[in-house]
């Protein structure tokens, strides 16, 4: 009789043992993949600073050769501050669409200024604008995939458990609007 | 990926160890030598071996900290900055981020061959070479293309150990080069000047030479087979999931494939590139001895690739 307990108690504890051991693995591999999550969120936040940081010198830069177009200014202006305050992925992402666009019509604009196109200043501050463009773009990209593996992971089992356990959230991706992209595309005749 | 990383850390190991052990074995070699030479009691044969050993380990520990800086050196490859060429600084410092590593540092090599190349010891030490024909001669996506694939031989660590296997390998090649000159000449002069002097001895030093002239083509193989040239296809793919569009890099491919020649580039260096070095001569002769696929093969999968979902 003694025996046959001895060997259910080890089977016993060694499964908690093993269970143990393989929930901590699943904790730790769940953790590393938030850390990643929001390290890929700084990436996109590091290049979304340089643009702040360069708009208002573009802004001036404009202002000495198109001084009676204050709206489409206010507008770039007025997008910018709001992507400062942006608190949330979704905020974010609709301040960055927004500024995207007053950059657009801002360069738009600058097309009926021959002076301002010429000016040496201002195409080198385009040139580093579309630079930091494409990074934002390839942060973007980034950090969705990791978002992508987040989600995954804390939606599938045995995932989807120890989230709930841990209060892990699904995160939000960083979607940009491109009203081009999405529009269908019209065939004629 | 990881998968990979891991396999590259323990060839690099066992390269390492390998090395090792060659170095200590030849001054052993020596030490005994003189030995029997000179007929001093055995001290010398252990000292030497001791001695082989810690240089080896000196050899080693400075192959992994300074082979990148070698290898440019041997490539005559210079950095270059954000104010001489801020097209391709952008797009590596774009697609880094889309990689998720650092930005490696920038180099160019002064060719018109269409070529390029990535060393470093990790990551954060990553280093992007470029030679200027290929700079010059390939449009936005193209470039896009090869960057990514240079990026993914740094993201996987590729880069360590195509970069250890330079210095290492090219130590060995010339330590051996320089022990079976020694060998014929001190062969030479025993033999005029002490005929009783054979037996045992020569008939190591026979061995050895015989294992020295043996070693330099397994050498060669053995960098072949480090460097599989599967690990070609895996950055190919590997490079079109960071830029996306895969026939970027095919398109690429079809142009370097036909200027890809390099004159800097030597036996030793060669693995690293991202085609064949030597153009596309060598690779008709003989498929097995080539250190790269062929660019058509390699086409061939990426267009498949972009047919693919998901991507």
């Amino acid at each position: 009789m003694l025996p046959g307990v001895i060997i259910a108690i080890l089977v016993v504890s060694g499964i908690i043992i093993v269970l143990i051991l393989v929930s901590i693995g699943i904790y730790n591999s769940m953790v590393s993949l938030r850390n990643k999550v929001n390290n890929s969120w700084s990436q996109i936040d590091v290049q979304l600073r340089k643009r702040y940081d360069l708009i208002p010198n573009l802004v001036e830069t404009v202002k000495g050769y198109a001084k009676h177009e204050r709206e489409t200014l206010e507008k770039v202006i007025n997008a910018r501050n709001m992507g400062i305050d942006a608190s949330s992925v979704k905020d974010q992402a609709k301040a960055e669409n927004m500024i995207t666009g007053a950059l657009k019509s801002l360069f738009a604009l600058s097309e009926n200024y021959p002076n301002l196109k010429a000016d040496q200043h201002f195409s080198r501050l385009m040139e580093q604008l579309n630079g930091i463009e494409s990074s934002i773009a390839y942060a973007r990209q980034f950090y969705n995939d990791m978002v992508m593996k987040f989600n995954t992971r804390i939606q599938t089992f045995p995932g989807n458990v120890f989230a709930r356990i841990y209060k892990f959230t699904s995160r939000d991706y960083f979607e940009i609007e491109e009203p081009e992209a999405r529009r269908p595309v019209e065939v004629k005749f | 990926m990881y998968e990979q990383i891991a396999k590259n850390r323990t060839k690099t190991v066992f390269i390492i160890i390998g090395f090792m052990v060659f170095i200590t074995m030849i001054g052993f070699a020596l030490g005994y030598y003189i030995d029997y030479r000179y007929g001093i009691s055995g001290n010398y044969s252990i000292l030497f071996m001791i001695f082989a050993l810690i240089l080896a380990i000196i050899m080693s520990f400075s192959s992994y900290y300074f082979s990148d800086r070698i290898v440019l050196g041997l490539t005559k490859a210079r950095p270059i900055s954000l104010e001489e060429n801020p097209r391709i600084y952008y797009m590596v410092e774009g697609l880094s981020i889309a990689a998720g590593i650092p930005m490696p540092r920038i180099y160019m090599i002064e060719d018109t061959g269409m070529n390029a190349f990535a060393t470093g010891r990790n990551p954060a030490n990553g280093v992007v070479v470029f030679t200027r024909g290929l700079l010059e001669n390939l449009n936005d996506e193209e470039l896009k293309g090869v960057i990514s694939h240079e990026l993914s031989h740094i993201k996987n660590y590729d880069i360590l150990l195509g970069t250890i296997i330079v210095v290492l390998v090219g130590m060995i090649a010339i330590i051996s080069n320089i022990i079976l000159r020694s060998f014929i000449f001190g062969g030479g002069r025993r033999r005029s000047s002490r005929s009783s002097g054979g037996g045992i001895l020569s008939v190591i030093f026979l061995v050895l030479g015989l294992l020295l002239l043996i070693l330099s083509p397994i050498i060669a193989t053995l960098i072949r087979m480090a460097i599989s040239r599967n690990r070609e296809f895996l950055a190919d793919s590997t490079g079109a999931l960071i830029s996306r569009y895969p026939a970027g890099l095919a398109n690429a491919l079809r142009k370097i494939s036909k200027h890809s020649q390099v004159e800097v580039a030597s036996n030793a260096t060669a693995h690293l590139f991202i085609a064949n070095p030597f153009g596309g001569k060598k690779a008709a002769f003989s498929n097995l001895f080539n250190t790269h696929p062929p660019a058509e093969e390699r086409i061939k999968r990426l267009e498949n690739m972009s047919l693919g979902v998901g991507v």
